[in-house]
């Protein structure tokens, strides 16, 4: 029960129940007060397990009120009021195969079926020779493969199911349907509703239904006559409405092909259309804007009118979406069921908050439940059913908890307003730009200048601790040890060169001969090895107690010529003890 | 009791004594409250409370002033702000409610945490309501459910009761005034 995990405790474990036996999707889940009380209850299509035990399920609290058997798969199934009758409790609409059937008090009230398609006129002639005895079973069936193969209205249910039997039980087949004529029937994909005239939240509404025939009908609530009828160029799946039948309305459809279409009132054909890289789950729209689950386990935010938004890629394939509409706090989310036991709560593109579950959740419904505002009702894969209640103390702030830019990024800084002299420095700059950019050009120049003649210099006094002379690279630094008067100091010397040995060196220093004396200011290096470092260590013993310092220059010396290899200069550090004379 | 009190008690003054009336919406707090005020002040209709409303009633010895709080969700930040005056509480719980069970527990956590309680030694009374609906738990399920054998420095109590026919409120009030006695020597 306690898996609050990750999500901050935003949530409180209300009921779970594994083995409820509730096998559905988000299409067949609503939440509705069906008797009337202030109580609102779980409605539920219950798909079963296999091609039986359809069952119509109503929850109230934790328990199962009542259940009544269905007589095909549910396709979807909506709560709506049909009429203004007191007191308010609305009728619910089950679409299963070509049917919607529409139950009040939870009893059957009404039945409404799909108006039928055109039939191939050779097919029911086919067909009427049959009955009138004229052909046998197997020209039948040559006959309709035929048709099946030419024809571009395609053959009816019955004949295809003809097509596919076997040659014994053709007769038979033949015999129990040959007095019944040809019907073509379309199936119901999805269904959602639509207000008639206001947009109270007890008003009539429409039911919008799209077929597998690439129709989307809006029937009238009370007579369940078509009002309006548009085509769509592919098949619908999942489908959102908004707005008012009499006024202005938008239908959003998630199609088969891969594609969203926007069906406004007056037109028949899609206004707007948005092309997906790849083809939709789920659809859910929030405020003005459309957000779509695709298959290639990415979300994305789109306009009303088909402009991308955003897009975020998501840890896993979705399997379920929904809705998280709060409008006592002002919250609007999306709700989004992963196929890695996950449901995360997105605000736009911001991650809010992930929880896990014990199985893969198939549908998930928020809304009011009994008397609780923010409940949300999931169910799993295995049949479970799960229920959460939003604490009234949660807040979900706005940061992506997912990785990014740190928050700092986007605090905006304080900067001061733009002073009087800072505006003359601009107006200066601006008028004079280009005056400014020469001389900025000649003193780089002329610094560039002043450091190169200096570089060369150096270079030509061999003043550098490295040695420029390819014959004898060598490499010095100077460490100073000591608090004074007494100082050491050590040189270690480096032959850089890759194989060639190094001779007759020697060291020498330039000093101050009044403030230090040094035990021997010359000395001889031995042979350098290449890559060894040696360590030449001397004394210095400063001669002054009016705390002074000064340089020591360092020279090294090849045996026989007279300008230093390299020089190197070492600031003495002020002696902090007086001398013992 | 001192013999001030003595005194009053024999010219018919009663201590005054604050109660906070909390509990989630549609339990049963104002259905309660009515039952207890004399016959001829109680209300036919009870309707749900907006804010919170204050009811008084007397028992043997005690005067009591309700604050009878509005459980409903937009109002429940209101009972916080009432925590300093109470003197002691009473929590109504719809033990046929089972699905808001965990709400219950929820906003019990959250006053027994508040700063304003938390270190006080007030009495708490717990009333089971709803014990007439079919499917109740019973109070031994409700104590366990909240997790009431935690509440360790408090003294609580637990009644079932019918509010409609007033069934468990005598008992639940005759233990409040007895803490509140205790509470007071």
């Amino acid at each position: 029960m306690s898996e609050s995990g990750s999500d901050g405790g935003k949530w409180l474990d209300a009921h779970y129940d594994p083995v409820a036996g509730l096998y559905t999707f988000s299409s067949c889940v609503d939440l509705a007060d069906l008797s009337g009380d202030g109580e609102s209850r779980l409605v539920v299509g219950d798909l079963g397990c296999g091609s039986y035990s359809m069952k119509l399920k109503v929850y109230r609290g934790t328990v199962l009120m009542s259940e009544s058997t269905l007589l095909d798969l549910p396709a979807g199934l909506v709560a709506f009021f049909m009429d203004l009758h007191e007191p308010r409790i609305p009728a619910v609409a089950v679409a299963s195969g070509p049917c919607i059937y529409v139950y009040k008090n939870l009893r059957p009230y009404f039945k409404f079926t799909l108006p039928g398609l055109e039939v191939n006129t050779l097919e029911q002639d086919v067909w009427q020779q049959v009955k009138e005895g004229q052909i046998d079973p197997l020209t039948l069936k040559e006959m309709l493969e035929g048709i099946r193969k030419k024809a571009n209205i395609p053959l009816s249910v019955r004949s295809t199911r003809f097509l596919s039997l076997e040659t014994s039980d053709m007769d038979a087949f033949v015999q129990l349907h040959n007095q019944q004529p040809i019907r073509r029937q379309t199936v119901i994909t999805c269904i959602g509703t639509l207000k008639k005239s206001t947009a109270d939240e007890d008003g009539v509404s429409c039911l919008v239904i799209g077929t597998e025939s690439c129709d989307v009908y809006v029937l009238d609530p009370e007579a369940f006559i078509i009002l309006s009828k548009m085509l769509l160029p592919a098949a619908p799946i999942t489908m959102d409405v908004t707005g008012q039948f009499d006024v202005e309305f938008r239908i959003t459809v998630a199609c088969r092909n891969g594609n969203i279409y926007v069906l406004r009132r007056e037109s028949d054909k899609p206004k707007y259309c948005i092309e997906l890289s790849s083809h939709p789950v789920g659809l859910v729209r929030v405020g003005k804007n459309v957000v779509v689950g695709c298959t290639d386990e990415s979300l994305q935010g789109f306009t009303q009118k088909g402009k991308k938004l955003w897009r975020i890629i998501l840890p896993a394939p979705v399997i379920t979406m929904a809705a998280m509409d709060l409008p006592t706090r002002g919250f609007q989310g999306v709700l989004v069921g992963l196929a890695n036991c996950e449901v995360q709560l997105y605000r736009d593109k911001n991650l809010l908050s992930t929880f896990k579950t014990p199985n893969v959740v198939t549908s998930i419904c928020f809304g009011r439940y009994g008397r609780e505002d923010g409940t949300l009702i999931m169910t799993t894969k295995g049949g479970g059913l799960m229920m959460k209640i939003l604490k009234r103390t949660a807040v979900f702030d706005d940061r992506d908890s997912a990785p990014g830019p740190p928050l700092a990024q986007s605090v905006r800084l304080n900067v001061p307003k733009k002073t009087k002299l800072y505006v003359d420095q601009t107006l200066r700059e601006r008028e004079n730009g280009l005056t400014m950019h020469r001389a900025f050009q000649m003193d780089l120049s002329r610094l560039r200048l002043a450091t190169a003649k200096a570089y060369v210099k150096a270079l030509e006094s061999s003043l550098t601790p490295m040695s420029s002379s390819l014959s004898e690279p060598i490499k010095m630094n100077a460490v100073v040890q000591g608090l004074g008067p007494s100082f050491k100091l050590t040189l270690n010397i480096q032959n850089t060169a890759a194989c060639r040995p190094i001779m007759n060196l020697a060291i020498s220093f330039l000093y101050d001969e009044s403030l230090y004396r040094m035990r021997n200011p010359y000395m001889r290096i031995p042979l350098l090895v290449p890559g060894l470092i040696y360590p030449v260590e001397t004394f210095v013993e400063c001669t002054s107690d009016k705390g002074i310092s000064d340089i020591i220059k360092v020279f090294i010396l090849h045996e026989g010529q007279s300008s230093p290899l390299l020089t190197a200069h070492i600031n003495m550090p002020v002696s902090e003890g007086l001398m013992l004379s | 009791m001192g013999l001030f009190d003595k005194l009053a008690g024999w010219l018919g003054l009663k201590k005054e004594v604050n109660v906070l009336c909390l509990g989630l919406d549609n339990s049963g707090k104002t259905t309660i409250i009515n039952h207890l005020k004399p016959s001829n002040a109680q209300m036919q209709d009870i309707v749900p409370t907006i804010g919170f409303s204050i009811e008084k009633f007397k028992t043997s010895s005690l005067s009591f002033t309700v604050f009878d709080m509005s459980g409903q969700g937009r109002y429940r930040n209101l009972w916080e702000h009432y925590y300093k005056e109470g003197q002691a509480i009473i929590f109504v719980i719809d033990s046929a409610d089972k699905l808001r069970m965990v709400v219950a527990k929820e906003e019990l956590d959250t006053l027994l945490n508040h700063p304003d309680i938390k270190h006080r030694r007030i009495p708490i009374l717990f009333f089971a309501n709803k014990m007439d609906v079919r499917d109740a738990l019973s109070s031994v399920k409700v104590s366990q459910l909240l997790c009431l054998d935690n509440i360790k420095d408090k003294p609580w109590h637990i009644c079932a009761t019918n509010a409609l026919k007033g069934e468990g409120l005598p008992e639940g009030v005759d233990w409040l005034q007895d803490q509140i006695k205790t509470m007071r020597t």
